[in-house]
Order: C-alpha cells, then sequence, then structure tokens
C-alpha cells in the first residue's frame, strides 16, 4: 500500500509547519534535547488529553507579536575604501486585548522602530524625510547574510517592552514563537507555530500524531538552552497531514509542574478558540485570527515601503 | 479708511491690511481660526478634490447627512482658503478586515479591528475662489452659526424666506430673489402622492412668504390663488388646527413664523348640479364659501369657448379651425339677454341650450357657412359637434344663463382676500381643465393689463401634469407657459405639484428656478429631470417621510433637506377649529340679495333700483 498523501495547509511561500517534512513524516530533525516525559504522566501512559472539565476560556487573553521588514540594502564607504553591508530595517511589536465576554479585540499597544543594522564602525543615523534610522551597530565582521537575523534582538526587546506595558489583570499572555527571555513575565506561554525539531522519542511522537482537534498532549520537560514545561495541542482545521494544525505550546521552567498543567489546561481551552481558517490564511490554522489581524496592523505601521525606499535613496544620494 | 472698528493698537501696521482682514473675517463670518467642533480630518486615502473630499470621523464623533462642515487650506503667499460643505455620504467600515465573515470573529472579540466612519462632503463654498482640494489630514469641523449660514449662502441673501429646519434643527431659507421675480421665480414641486406633502409644502411656503416679513411691505398686498383639487383639503386654511400642539407652535417660533391659520381666505366653489340657486357644492365647509360660475354673456365675449376642449390648439386636429370660429361668431353676435345671450334672435337660457344651438346651426346647410366658414366639411363638423356635445354634462353647471347677472360670480384675486383657494375637486376632469384655464387667463390678462409686478400672484396648482403635460398642446397649457415664461416679470409666480415632474413641459420645469422634491416614485428618481439631486439624494428621496422635502434653490449647488412643520391651520374638516369670524361675512352673502327680489330668471326691471 503507498502511503496517503496530504496536501500542507501553509502557503508553500512561508514553507512548511514543519520544517524539513513533508507533512506525512513529521519533525524531521531529531532533537538532541533531553526530555522529561514523566511530568504530568508517566510516558507509558501517554494519551492524548481532552481539555479538562471546568476549564473555560479566560475572558481576557492577550497576544502578543512583531512583525519586521527590511526597508533597504545598504552598502557604506569607508574613508580606507573597505565597504560594510548595511539593512534599513522597520520592525513593529503589538499587543493585542481580546476581551472575549465583551466582544472587543482591540491594540492595546503598538511600538514602531527603525534601525540601521551595520558593522560599519564609521555609520551613523540615517535621516529619510521624517523618519530616522537609529544606527544599531552589530559586531563582528557583519557580512550581509547575517544581518537579517540581527533584527531580531531589538524586536524581541520590543516585544518584551510591549506585553509588560499593556499588561492589566489579563488572564492569559500568548507570546508568539518561543518564550526564550520573556519566561519572567506571568501567566505567559510562548507559541510555536512550526516544529522544527523532533522532541519526542518516536513512542511518544505517536500520541502527537493522533490527536484529535482540541487535544493536547501530556506536559513534558525540555532541556533546551531556553528549557522550559511544554506540550503539543491539535488546532480545529481541515482534518489532513498527520501534523497538521499542531503546534508546541511552552511555558517559563520556574513555574512549578501543577502551575504548569494548569496552563496548559488554559491554552487547550483558549487557543482552539483563535485559530485560523485556511481560505483566510495562508498558514492556518496555526497563524492565530488575532495575530493575523495584529500582524497586518503592524505591516501598516510600518509604512509603505516604497515610499520608505525612496526616501532612503534620496536621503543618502543627497549626502554624497 | 480707517475702521472705528478697529481698536488702536501700539504697533502700526498700514491700515489698508487690518481693513483687509477686518473685511476677510466678514466675508467667510468666522475669525482667524475656523471656529467649531472638530468632528475629523480630511481622508488621505480617497482624492480630495475641490469640489467632494471624504472626511474620516474622530472616534467618538459623527457625522449624519446634511451635516455642514468647514475646513480650511492653508497657502504660501495668500490667505488661507475656507472649504465648506454639505455631507452627502457616511459610511462605516471595519479597518484591518479582509473578509466579509471577519465581522463574527471581530464581534467575537478575537480579531482587532477599527470601526471607522467617513463622510463624503460636497462644497458649497469657497471662499476666496480659488478652487484648490483641501489638504489630507486638515482639520474638519462642525460648522454652527455664521459659518453654518455662510456655508449655505444664507449671509448672502438678503431677504430670507424661512422653509423648515435641516436635518440639524437649524432653520434653513429660502433666497426670496428667487421666489419674487427678482431673480427667478416659479417653484415645481414633485413626489408621490399621499406622502410627499406637496401641496402641505406649498401651503407652508406661501405662509412663510406672507408671514416671515421677507416680503417687506409687498407681502401685504401679495395674493395667491390656490387650485384645490383633491378633497376639502385647502378649503380650511383660515381655521385654526385643533391638533396644534406646542411643538409645533415652538417649531414655528422657531423659524420666526407666528403659529396660526391664513387671515384672510376667500373660498371658491362651483355651484351645485341641477341646483338652480347657484349655492356652492361643498360638503364640509358651511361658512364663507362663495360659488364661482360663468355667464353665458361672459363665455361669448370672454372667448372661452376654446377652453372647453383639452386640445383646441393642436394644429393635427382640423376641428380647431371650427372652434375658432364658433368663437369668434359668438363673441359677434351673441347679446346679453337676461342673464342668457340670445344669437340670431334666439335667446339661450343655459350651457345646454347654446350647444343645441350651435350643433343646429352647424348641421343645418343653409348656416353652417357663417358658422364654421366655407372650406369646412361635415366630418370636421361632426367631430367639432361630437365633442362639444359630449361638454354639456360637464359644463352646465359652470356656465349659466339663469342666475342673476349681478350676482357676484368671478374669480378675481384683485378683489378677493390675500389667499383665493378655488375648489375644483368636485369638478370632472373636462370642467377642472376649463376652470383653471379660464382663471389663469383672466389673472394674467389683468397683470399683463396693470403692467407691473407688484403686486405679486402666487398661483398653486397641483396636478400640473393634467394642465401641462409633455405631449401636445392646448390653450390652458399656453396659458401656463405664458405664465412660467413671462410671469416672472409680470409678478405672477407658479408654484406646481406634479407626481411625476418628467410628464410635465418641459420649459415649465426649466424655468423654475426653486425645485423642490419629495418621496418618489423609483423609476422616477432616475430621470434626467432630477438632475440636480445627487445620486445620494436620489436614494433618499424613495424614503423620505411625509414633512421631508429636498429644496434646490439657484444659490445652493447642493440640495437642501428640509423639515417643515405640520401646518398650523386645518386640513380637513374634523383638525378645524372655530371658523374665523370673517367667514360669517359671507353667510349674508351666501343669499343672494338678487336673488330675493328678482329670483332665478327675473327680468331686469325688478332690481333694486340702485
Amino acid at each position: 500500500m503507498t502511503a496517503r498523501l496530504f496536501v500542507d495547509a501553509w502557503d508553500p511561500a512561508y514553507g512548511a509547519s514543519l520544517e524539513g517534512g513533508n507533512g506525512a513524516d513529521g519533525p524531521v530533525t531529531p532533537s538532541t534535547a533531553q526530555i522529561q516525559p514523566d511530568v504530568e504522566l508517566p510516558a507509558a501512559q501517554w494519551r492524548p488529553l481532552d481539555p479538562a472539565p471546568g476549564v473555560t476560556c479566560p475572558d481576557v487573553v492577550l497576544l502578543v507579536d512583531g512583525v519586521r521588514r527590511i526597508d533597504a540594502g545598504l552598502w557604506t564607504a569607508e574613508d580606507d575604501g573597505s565597504s560594510y553591508a548595511g539593512l534599513a530595517a522597520s520592525y513593529a511589536a503589538g499587543v493585542v486585548r481580546c476581551d472575549l465576554r465583551r466582544g472587543a479585540a482591540e491594540l492595546a499597544g503598538a511600538r514602531v522602530e527603525r534601525g540601521l543594522f551595520t558593522a560599519s564602525p564609521s555609520a551613523e543615523d540615517v535621516v529619510a524625510g521624517t523618519i530616522r534610522y537609529t544606527l544599531r551597530r552589530v559586531s563582528g565582521t557583519g557580512e550581509a547574510s547575517k544581518l537579517p537575523a540581527a533584527v531580531q534582538g531589538p524586536l524581541t526587546a520590543l516585544e518584551v517592552e510591549v506585553s509588560g506595558a499593556a499588561r492589566d489583570g489579563a488572564d492569559l499572555l500568548v507570546v508568539d514563537g518561543p518564550l526564550r527571555n520573556r519566561r519572567q513575565l506571568p501567566r505567559t506561554i510562548g507559541y510555536v507555530k512550526t516544529q522544527h525539531s523532533q522532541y519526542l522519542p518516536p513512542a511518544l511522537t505517536q500520541v502527537v500524531t493522533s490527536l484529535t482537534a482540541g487535544q493536547r498532549t501530556p506536559v513534558f520537560g525540555l532541556g533546551t538552552a531556553w528549557g522550559g514545561w511544554s506540550w503539543y495541542l491539535r488546532l480545529p482545521g481541515r482534518a489532513g497531514a498527520p501534523w497538521a494544525g499542531i503546534v508546541r505550546v511552552e511555558c517559563s521552567p520556574d513555574l512549578d509542574v501543577p502551575e504548569a498543567v494548569s496552563l496548559a489546561q488554559l491554552s487547550q481551552a483558549a487557543l482552539p478558540r483563535f485559530a485560523s481558517s485556511a481560505y483566510k490564511d495562508p498558514r492556518a490554522p496555526q497563524n492565530l485570527v488575532p495575530i493575523a489581524g495584529l500582524e497586518r496592523r503592524l505591516r501598516g505601521l510600518l509604512g509603505d515601503a516604497r515610499l520608505l525606499h525612496r526616501a532612503l535613496t534620496a536621503a543618502t544620494s543627497a549626502g554624497r | 479708511m480707517e475702521s472705528p472698528n478697529i481698536l488702536w493698537k501700539p504697533v502700526p501696521s498700514p491700515a489698508w491690511l487690518a481693513a483687509l482682514s477686518y473685511m476677510w473675517c466678514n466675508m467667510i463670518g468666522v475669525d482667524d481660526e475656523v471656529s467649531g467642533e472638530p468632528v475629523g480630518r480630511v481622508l488621505g486615502t480617497a482624492d480630495a478634490t475641490p469640489l467632494q473630499f471624504w472626511t474620516a470621523v474622530t472616534p467618538g464623533s459623527y457625522l449624519q447627512l446634511d451635516d455642514v462642515v468647514v475646513t480650511r487650506r492653508e497657502l504660501p503667499d495668500r490667505e488661507p482658503v475656507t472649504i465648506a460643505g454639505v455631507v452627502t455620504q457616511v459610511r462605516a467600515r471595519h479597518e484591518g478586515a479582509q473578509f466579509d465573515s471577519d465581522v463574527f470573529a471581530i464581534a467575537d472579540g478575537t480579531l482587532p479591528a477599527l470601526v471607522q466612519e467617513a463622510a463624503e462632503i460636497t462644497t458649497t463654498r469657497v471662499d476666496p475662489e480659488l478652487y484648490v482640494p483641501p489638504a489630507p489630514g486638515a482639520r474638519v469641523l462642525r460648522a454652527s452659526g455664521e459659518a453654518r449660514d455662510a456655508a449655505l449662502h444664507f449671509d448672502r441673501m438678503e431677504r430670507r424666506v424661512p422653509m423648515g429646519t435641516g436635518r440639524d434643527g437649524v432653520p434653513v431659507f429660502l433666497n426670496a430673489d428667487f421666489l419674487d421675480g427678482t431673480r427667478g421665480a416659479h417653484v415645481s414641486i414633485s413626489g408621490i402622492s399621499g406622502v410627499a406633502t406637496k401641496t402641505s409644502f406649498a401651503t407652508f411656503l406661501l405662509y412663510s412668504v406672507f408671514r416671515s416679513g421677507a416680503l417687506g411691505g409687498d407681502a401685504v398686498n401679495a395674493k395667491a390663488l390656490i387650485f384645490n383639487v383633491k378633497g376639502e383639503d385647502l378649503l380650511f386654511l383660515d381655521h385654526p388646527n385643533l391638533k396644534l400642539d406646542e411643538r409645533t407652535t415652538a417649531a414655528y417660533a422657531h423659524l420666526g413664523l407666528p403659529a396660526t391659520a391664513f387671515p384672510d381666505v376667500r373660498v371658491y366653489a362651483p355651484p351645485r348640479p341641477g341646483d338652480s340657486s347657484g349655492a356652492p357644492d361643498v360638503n364640509s365647509r358651511l361658512t364663507g364659501v362663495d360659488s364661482f360660475y360663468w355667464t353665458l354673456e361672459e363665455f361669448c365675449a370672454d372667448r372661452l369657448l376654446p377652453y372647453v376642449f383639452a386640445d383646441a390648439d393642436d394644429e393635427r386636429q382640423q376641428y380647431t379651425m371650427v372652434v375658432h370660429s364658433v368663437t369668434a361668431h359668438l363673441a359677434r353676435h351673441a347679446l346679453p339677454a337676461d342673464g342668457g345671450v340670445s344669437v340670431d334672435g334666439v335667446r339661450l337660457g343655459s350651457y345646454g341650450d347654446l350647444v343645441d344651438h350651435v350643433v343646429e346651426q352647424l348641421t343645418d346647410d343653409a348656416t353652417r357657412m357663417t358658422w364654421a366658414g366655407s372650406a369646412v366639411n361635415m366630418g370636421t363638423v361632426n367631430a367639432f359637434a361630437r365633442r362639444l356635445i359630449g361638454s354639456k354634462k360637464d359644463l352646465a353647471r359652470l356656465i349659466r344663463g339663469d342666475l342673476a347677472t349681478r350676482r357676484p360670480h368671478a374669480i378675481n384675486t384683485a378683489e378677493s382676500a390675500q389667499v383665493t383657494v378655488v375648489d375644483l375637486h368636485n369638478l370632472p376632469d373636462r370642467a377642472q381643465r376649463f376652470v383653471v384655464g379660464v382663471t389663469l387667463k383672466t389673472e394674467f390678462e389683468r397683470k399683463e393689463k396693470q403692467g407691473t409686478a407688484k403686486p405679486l400672484l402666487f398661483v398653486v396648482l397641483d396636478e400640473l401634469n393634467k394642465y401641462a403635460p409633455r405631449e401636445g398642446s392646448s390653450p390652458i397649457k399656453e396659458v401656463l407657459l405664458d405664465i412660467a415664461e413671462r410671469g416672472r416679470s409680470l409678478g405672477v409666480i407658479l408654484i406646481g405639484a406634479q407626481q411625476t415632474a418628467s410628464e410635465v413641459e418641459r420649459r415649465i420645469v426649466t424655468n423654475s428656478a426653486i425645485r423642490v422634491v419629495g418621496r418618489l416614485d423609483p423609476a422616477e428618481a432616475s430621470r434626467p429631470e432630477y438632475g440636480f439631486l445627487p445620486q445620494v439624494m436620489r436614494q433618499r428621496a424613495l424614503l423620505a417621510r411625509p414633512g421631508t422635502m429636498f429644496v434646490n434653490q439657484p444659490d445652493i449647488p447642493v440640495p437642501l433637506c428640509v423639515e417643515f412643520p405640520f401646518p398650523a391651520w386645518a386640513t380637513r374638516h374634523s383638525e378645524a377649529g372655530a371658523p374665523p369670524s370673517a367667514s360669517l361675512r359671507s353667510i349674508v352673502q351666501g343669499a343672494d340679495p338678487f336673488a330675493v327680489v328678482g329670483g332665478g330668471g327675473g327680468s331686469p326691471d325688478d332690481d333694486i333700483p340702485f
């Protein structure tokens, strides 16, 4: 019998929801990280868990996300005749406050920053029209290929800043992507859309692929650099590939096990509600509806890319 | 040219500059800064043009249709341009939503989105006249007080006739210059029957003209001639309305008008059919009604015969030649004979007798030549005779030979009260046309002889499409066309109403300076006759409520939406309060003094000798 085939729900331009896999295989890169499966249930008893009775979706959920855009690539001309690559990028982070009881999702805070990323020792801030690109000096040699990654640091810092500012008695804060250095925020979960690594041994992976919509795996401990408690959850969506609609959720390792389990139950009640539908979002259902809306708003705040590119061109040519 | 209004300042400034800025402030009616409540900013996502632009409404504020707003555009080396306009469309949408179904996610609280309202502004005034677009991002303010008056050009109107309140509850005015013939005249009111309240608006407009003081001394002498075509609606203009409440009184006071009935009204009604005494044929109004009719003598001498025929001037019709030669013959040969006429030695005492005699003479080979001329064949004569005989039933009660000649029976606005109401509603179609045609002709000829425009005569005529249809030609239509084209200089102002302006003679509609639209039929609203209404207003006209009219006047580039108050006079018998004492006067008149002595067909010798 030939293997059944499934078309990945994500738009090919975004890659697959499982990096390196074709959907049927699951995450291909086996992780070297140590995992502790016996946190909530002993590994032998692992099974898909239904939503815990009595746990309802919290009234107020905050979701944090950031977007970034490269406005222009630049080259510097140093006095000694050498040249460094530079990157003018705009990035923004924002918080959506979903008040489910009132039925209102609003932007609770958003910040836009622009930076000039380069390793050039002599570069200065670039002022393009009314816009200022603050110089962010990159250490090392600063090859052009490494510059985009440099934007992530300030963006994460911005995300931490806005989520801290918007935190007013919310029941749950969902951070897009792994928690990493945002673990100190209370009642916060990290939400990982794309599965790069296969953390679980094959026996337990079967539990993941056998999840039905709304079910989750038991909490397990993750021994990576950042560490923390984690669990897999399947979002409602078109039934398809074994890994379709699977997201990994994590919370801070500083929490004790019952706290982590209660957060897992809360996430199980809250997140399926936000799942997007395939025809509206190229990354459905993992890209949550509020996040998608937030990203659109943030992209709007970044300003028009062509306009900025032109302003940068004009500003740099004027200096010559 | 130092103006005394400018305070002396220690810093010397050129006098001309001070005078200029002073004038400018007065011109647009605002201070240095445009004043008013900020409601939004000019949009940048849609084109802003000097004549139309979109405004994003600030969250927490609102703009509704017909609101008046003002914005300002700074120009280098020039004074700023103030752009004022009226809201002609408003819309609200979710920003951030891509799909229609996103609204559920938004209402559910999962998708962040912003409700953004925007309003389309149609410019009404640019001051100074530099047609530049407003800058996107410019503040838009709700105009009130002087700024609103300036936006709607009320400040330039020397004489303003209040015609109701706008959607914002503030009075809106009509420029009297375009009503009384100074710069324009005539009003055309269109709308479907029943809900468009065309007649109510026409009477309210008259009331406002007479009572607002806008016409000054002319209002005292101005007259109105109203034809009542439906029900007995307009017979109670001089009766107070029992349903008048405090709110309506306040609405009148708001417009600067007293809430009373028309003070000086005279009502004419046709004689009762088959009644030899000539008592007026009315059911509900019992006092103060005079009957009107024409004597056979007047009918012949004044050449009224063509008005009997609906198409007597139509050149395609052969028989019109006969009409005119018979008319001429009657004018030449009919002699007054004791109320009736005597033609060729035969005394004719009624319209029926006259018709019979004329038909007899025409069918007789011996006399046909003298009546109809030589070149007329029998078929044509028969066509004429058939029509003439057909008119007997309808006109017998109006053209009389049996009533005293000296009894007052003519409609003459010059000698009548300020408002003359002619009741037609009991008359058949042909008789209505006859009365309207003859009355208008008489009035118009009287004004022509008089030669001056003052005093003004306002003529209110409903169902204009019946009297002046687009197709064909008739003596009545000729009279109306005359009024439309020359009435302005002669002081005859036509306030015409019709269900469908598209069916009325185009020249009458185009000659109307003021065009009013109430609720319209959807098919009618798309006709080119309503081209003055912007698209949105046409749609609104489909659901206009009674009491709401759209008024277009030459001064203002956008029609204004007007709500006029409930009539302060009775519009039907059940609403009528006590009749005014003046109407008792005609109870005495109602008993014909001549009838007592001479009776219906008495000899002139029996009259009281004074």
